[in-house]
């Protein structure tokens, strides 16, 4: 198991090193004037331009400029953003928001698993009956209206109706968190009842339920001890992977509350073309994401012990 | 040089006849792109002075809440390097510069006492405020602000070590040794150029102080307006201790928590993308000053939460969207019914820029277009016939025609010594009918017929094929500047005619300059243009031909390509760049120098070289009495929460339109 | 060791000479797949219901354009009659620059439909194909899986971005792109499903039999990811319709020239709480073609379920 764990973290730290050097390189496929603001394209003049860029060393080839790149990254050096926040070591700008984007996500992820496995279940245990069909409509309204207008509609309602703050205040943390929690829940619900619904009837037509019914056991310990858990592996797969993922934060959410956290970074950063900032984002993402794999098959294993990781020479 | 300061003039409210008049600043020259009314209003800040006899409405507020939109964040702490509206704005709280100015656009002092000029602008006094204290953000004294600060701050922007180039072109046009000292910095290695002291920057510049209180400015040659450059970041002070202590890197990248502040407010709270509080600074130098206790900058998303904001009473105030100014002003019985005012115009001053040398999108030269808009006739039937009041109705939907601009620099700019504004002198000179709020002023229909005709047969006899096609340029996914657009269309197809033009919307995804303007694909743009300094030259020196600084000739319509061979539209360039540098070379006597350049602008616009196009004049919802907030052409401080006039119950209309009154009759 | 092996083989088993009519007797029931499916779908009325209300739809945004007052294609802006409630004029209104919206909601309609349909079946094809030579070909699963991985980790944003301003933003375009990312998901799915049912012993035994390589993936395994296939393809159409408002949003959609009813939406935002019909009638749209598809897409992969069939 170590040593599949080690051979799979390399794989994963060779991964995460080309999807950078393609965005690295990617990012150099457009003019250097993308490094300018309209401003600054206006008052500069192209000696001027010249100077700028050859004083960040952005006129070297892409091949050396990647060398440099990867020089400080040994030193776990991922350089100063140049838009977002002026000459700020790009660590210290993600440092400052990441922790809130975290807060939210996991409390909503928290909400969303609680609700959405019990309202799948629920839903299951009533197949073709009228909570099924309530849950189904929630999951179908939560999937047809785009979020750009379901947000609105809990941004208006919260804040005339129930009178919550509509937008996020560092002062008052607890009650304007509540509008964009929410929203993030909202739609995860959605996802975890639908799959949560979609295994466990799955799994209740098996055979060994049939079995166990026809042992008599009770509905509730089939569906506790048997369905449920079984159902519950393949919805594991993903814990890890959106728990860490909720660094990264919601685009849509924070922007509409004005939440002081990952989520607007990246668009922003790609934006005003602050390459450092993307380059840093895409190798957090980028390993977190890998991570979460891995974890969510180790969870997996963990839960299913029929599931192997590691090829120990028995069955094919 | 040394001795300076015989007639030093002190300045009062009445200082706007003296000197180089109310002249400008050096403030951004920012040009705005255009795309009708999406202009980003600033948020909502300009500086006060004034006190206007209109009653208050209400008790003053002491806490200002207040907007801005989240793409509009700031990307710097420190003024010195920054070049975009958006920072400047805030920053221009934190730290205050030489001069500054009041509600009516005057000159004011702030750190300078006073100032002048005995030589016709080369070199200039100013004498420093004594006890003007540097303090952290917490309001602790940390050291005396004076001469030595400005000398540090300017070394630090001329430096190319230091500030990357930024800000450096206007001291570098403007004083002497500028341009030769950012040279040398450049040759020198960055280690010497960073650790280097000011002894060589005060051998090499044209700035001296011969005492701690007294700094002299030398212009390359005579600057009539070098005081109103002082409004600009450019001419900022720095503090030298505070350098020291976080090294070169460390104050490029400062952040509120370690900077050192000398203007009203520190920011005590900074939480990107969600909001900023300012706290009033409590050694600021302006004792008898207004200041709010704390004012709070909210971040949002999008204009279409404001209101909703509004309405639950925790923003003071807001611009009112297309739906939320239709919804109430066709409800007489709306709560905000009789509460909607209009703001006072942006500093920017919006043309039609037509391109002379445009491209089609596979490189080869548009020789449509690009004959249609050499002949005189066919720009000038743009300037009789196109009438804008639909677009104009796009930025204000109930007073449209008070966004028609018919000038090419900004109304306000200069005052001549009789009281004449500069930008009506120059309407008189055009002609103009007075305002009647019902058609646009320039308009004259029979005139653009007869435009037409005759534009239409000299270019068919050339090869130009009718309807020409326009293509008018806007960003992809802004959905108010594409409604805009259809608009413009709807109202060049109604006025000018499907069978003479008809505009092409298209769309670029990021950069204007880089998607559009590199590879020339637009016909025309339409942008706005706020000054730098006080002087026409900083308008009218934009559109001259032959000349390198020309910023529009070069970037936008590329007049500067025209040649000989171009006839007629050559001629008329060519006049028009004497008639400005005749105005320029005037120095002795501001307002033959003012009247100089109103003849060589009303020649520019009759001759259609570019078509004036609007004022961006919006409505809104408000707390703050705009008419005491400072209001220069030019510079940065227009945004700066200083002796603003507020009330916590909303003004109503009436009460507005009498402030307003009031403050028109207060400038003459 | 290897050749002694073999040799063994070669002594104890012969191959059978493949005769296509052999194979067909032999396996001769009336059972045909498609028609079970279909049998098996019409039988449930509220899915065949619903099919017929999607199809209606569609047809109807055709009659809709044909039958309104006014043409998309010449429609003036006159801010005069912007906000006009629905009326005998103007069926659904007009929007802030008076134009009727009508004409504006079903052109809209049209397009975000193609789009959907259009991504849908690329992605479709696409992932199926390469989900298939993936989960089959087992040399070829190191090769996909980084490629996966590359393609999946690179935030979607930052190519379409790229895209944007390299290329240009159209309709095809916006379709191939979303092509380009969709495809992964569903190739996964696919891998993961061959996977499990390539090594079942009744593709052993068709491939000592001597069955080619794509007559297993289509006749024996295809089956089986017909229920899956369909699910996901139900839940891309709208997602694509979502993704497409969220890329307007930050400016990376389809054209100007091109409404879709992801641009309405996000422009409804502005106006909805004073002119709620702005928002309703794009959205009740965008419901409609949503429920139909996950309540078919689920009908129809029940259907296709060959367990389902006995």
């Amino acid at each position: 198991m170590a040593k599949y764990t080690i051979k799979r973290l390399l794989q994963s730290f060779v991964t995460v090193l080309i999807v950078v050097t393609i965005v690295f390189l990617l990012l150099r496929l457009l003019p250097t004037d993308y490094y300018f603001t309209e401003d600054q394209l206006m008052k500069f003049t192209d000696q001027q331009k010249h100077d700028a860029l050859e004083a960040a060393g952005l006129l070297d080839s892409p091949g050396k400029q990647l060398i440099r790149f990867y020089g400080q990254l040994l030193h776990f050096d991922f350089g100063q953003s140049r838009r977002i926040q002026n000459g700020v070591a790009v660590t210290k700008v993600i440092g400052s928001k990441f922790a809130v984007s975290m807060r939210l996500g996991m409390i909503s992820l928290g909400i969303a698993l609680v609700v959405g496995v019990t309202m799948g279940i629920i839903q299951a245990r009533f197949k073709d009956k009228i909570p099924d069909h309530i849950g189904t409509a929630y999951t179908i309204f939560v999937n047809a209206v785009p979020g750009l207008v379901s947000y609105s509609l809990v941004l208006i309602f919260g804040s005339r109706v129930l009178g919550l703050p509509s937008m996020y205040s560092t002062r008052r943390v607890a009650e304007s968190s509540i509008l964009p929690i929410v929203c993030l829940a909202m739609t995860s619900i959605a996802f975890y009842a639908l799959w949560t619904r979609r295994y466990m009837v799955d799994e209740i037509n098996k055979d060994y339920i049939k079995l166990a019914r026809v042992k008599g056991m009770s509905t509730k310990s089939i569906m506790v001890k048997h369905v449920l858990r079984n159902a519950f592996v393949p919805l594991a797969q993903y814990l890890p992977a959106s728990l860490l993922l909720t660094i990264s934060g919601s685009l849509l959410v924070e922007k509409f509350f004005s939440v002081p956290g990952m989520g607007p970074l990246l668009t922003d950063a790609i934006g005003r073309y602050d390459t450092n900032v993307v380059q840093t984002l895409v190798i957090l993402y980028a390993s977190l994401g890998i991570i979460g794999v891995f974890l969510g098959d180790v969870l997996m294993m963990l839960i299913d012990p029929r599931i192997k990781l590691v090829d120990d020479g028995g069955t094919r | 040089m040394r001795k300076s300061v015989s007639k030093l003039v002190a300045v009062a409210a009445a200082a706007a006849l003296v000197l180089s008049g109310c002249g400008g600043g050096g403030s951004n020259t920012t040009s705005t792109t255009a795309a009708g009314g999406d202009t980003t209003t600033e948020a909502s800040a300009e500086n006060g002075g004034a006190a206007e006899n209109v009653t208050p409405a209400g008790d003053p507020i002491t806490d200002l809440v207040t907007w801005e939109t989240t793409n509009r964040e700031i990307e710097t702490f420190n003024i010195l390097y920054s070049q975009l509206a958006t920072d400047l704005q805030v920053l221009t709280n934190l730290t205050d510069g030489l001069l500054s100015a009041d509600a009516h656009g005057n000159l004011i002092p702030a750190l300078a006492e006073e100032w002048g000029s005995e030589d016709g602008g080369i070199t200039w006094t100013f004498k420093l405020r004594e006890g003007v204290k540097w303090v952290d953000v917490n309001g602790n004294e940390k050291a005396d602000c004076n001469a030595q600060d400005f000398i540090t701050g300017l070394e630090w922007i001329l430096n190319y070590h230091k500030n990357d180039s930024a800000n450096t072109s206007m001291p570098i046009e403007l004083i002497k040794g500028a341009g030769d000292y950012y040279e040398y910095t450049k040759s020198l290695s960055a280690e010497e150029a960073q650790s280097m002291d000011n002894s060589k920057f005060l051998e090499m510049v044209g700035l001296s102080a011969p005492d701690d209180y007294t700094l002299v400015y030398t212009c390359v040659s005579e600057k009539p307006y070098f005081d109103t450059v002082t409004l600009y970041n450019c001419l900022y002070p720095a503090p030298k201790a505070l350098i020291d202590e976080l090294g070169v890197d460390g104050f490029k990248a400062m952040n509120n928590e370690n900077m050192w502040y000398n203007g009203c407010y520190t920011m005590t709270s900074y939480i990107q993308g969600n909001e900023k509080v300012m706290t009033k600074n409590p050694m600021y130098w302006d004792q008898d000053c207004t200041l709010f206790d704390t004012v709070t900058v909210k971040m949002v998303e999008s204009k279409d939460v404001l209101y909703n904001l509004y309405q639950s009473g925790e923003i003071d105030n807001v611009d009112l969207t297309e739906s939320n100014l239709t919804t109430i002003n066709n409800n007489p019985n709306n709560e905000y019914y009789n509460q909607l005012v209009e703001r006072r115009p942006t500093k920017y001053s919006y043309q039609i820029h037509f391109v002379y040398a445009k491209n089609n999108e596979d490189g080869s030269a548009d020789t449509n277009w690009n004959t249609a808009v050499k002949n005189t006739a066919f720009r000038q039937s743009w300037y009789y016939g196109l009438d804008l009041e639909t677009f104009y109705a796009r930025t204000n939907a109930i007073n449209p025609l008070k966004c028609e601009n018919n000038a090419y620099t900004m109304k306000g700019l200069v005052t001549m010594s009789d009281g004449t504004e500069y930008v009506s002198y120059v309407e008189n000179l055009l002609g103009l009918k007075a305002y009647d709020g019902e058609t646009m002023r320039r308009l004259d229909a029979t005139k653009a017929q007869e435009l037409k005709a005759q534009a239409m047969e000299e270019l068919s006899a050339q090869g130009v094929t009718f309807p020409i096609a326009v293509d008018y340029y806007i960003q992809a996914g802004n959905q108010t500047a594409i409604d805009t657009a259809t608009v413009l269309k709807q109202a060049i197809s109604n006025t000018l005619g499907d069978d003479y033009v008809t505009l092409n919307i298209k769309t670029y995804v990021s950069s204007l300059a880089k998607e559009v303007r590199e590879p020339r694909l637009a016909s025309f743009y339409i942008n706005g243009w706020g000054a730098d300094y006080g002087d026409p030259q900083n308008y009218l020196g934009q559109e001259t031909y032959g000349e390198d600084n020309a910023y529009y000739s070069v970037n936008y319509s590329l007049a500067n390509e025209l040649t000989e061979a171009d006839g007629e539209i050559y001629e008329i360039y060519n006049k028009f760049t004497e008639m400005v540098n005749a105005a320029n070379a005037i120095n002795d006597d501001l307002d033959a120098r003012y009247k100089a350049y109103a003849e060589a602008e009303a020649y520019m616009l009759q001759n259609a070289l570019v078509v004036p196009c609007y004022y961006d004049i919006q409505w809104q919802l408000t707390r703050v009495n705009d008419y005491t907030k400072s209001n220069a052409m030019y510079g940065i401080q227009n945004t700066k929460y200083k002796n603003w006039e507020t009330s916590v119950d909303a003004y109503t209309t009436e009460q507005y339109d009498a402030i307003a009154a009031a403050f028109e009759a207060s400038a003459n | 060791m290897e050749e002694k092996k073999q040799k063994n083989y070669d002594e104890l088993f012969s191959f059978a000479e493949y005769s296509p009519e052999e194979a067909e007797r032999s396996g001769y029931s009336d059972y045909s797949y498609w028609k079970a499916v279909f049998q098996s779908f019409l039988k449930k009325k509220t899915a065949v219901a619903l099919s017929v209300i999607f199809l209606g739809l569609v047809i109807f945004s055709f009659v809709a354009l044909a039958i309104g007052k006014y043409d998309y294609s010449s429609l003036i802006a006159d801010t005069k009659l912007a906000f006009i409630q629905p009326n005998g004029e103007y069926w659904f209104g007009t929007d802030n620059l008076g134009r009727d919206y009508w004409c504006q909601v079903w052109f809209a309609a049209q397009t975000s439909i193609k789009l959907a349909l259009i991504v849908a079946l690329g992605e479709c094809a696409l992932g199926v194909t390469i989900g298939c030579i993936w989960g089959y070909v087992r040399s070829l699963d190191r090769f996909f899986t980084e490629l996966y991985n590359l393609i999946n980790n690179v935030p979607m944003i930052i190519y379409m971005t790229l895209i944007a301003l390299l290329i240009g933003q159209s309709f095809l375009i916006m379709a191939i792109s979303l092509i380009a990312f969709n495809w992964l998901t569903m190739a996964r799915n696919v891998r993961n499903l061959v996977m499990m049912y390539r090594d079942r012993e009744y593709n052993l035994a068709s491939r000592c039999l001597g069955t080619s390589v794509g007559r297993i993936l289509v006749k024996n395994i295809f089956p089986y990811l017909i229920s899956v296939i369909i699910l996901r393809l139900a839940l891309s159409i709208p997602g694509t319709i979502t993704l497409e408002s969220t890329l307007s949003y930050l400016g990376l959609g389809l054209g100007i020239d091109t409404p879709s009813l992801g641009v309405l939406l996000r422009n409804a935002r502005s106006y909805f709480l004073d002119y709620p019909y702005l928002l309703i009638f794009p959205a009740v749209i965008v419901s409609v073609i949503t429920v139909t598809f996950y309540l078919i897409g689920n009908a129809f992969s029940d259907a296709a379920d060959p367990r389902n069939h006995v």
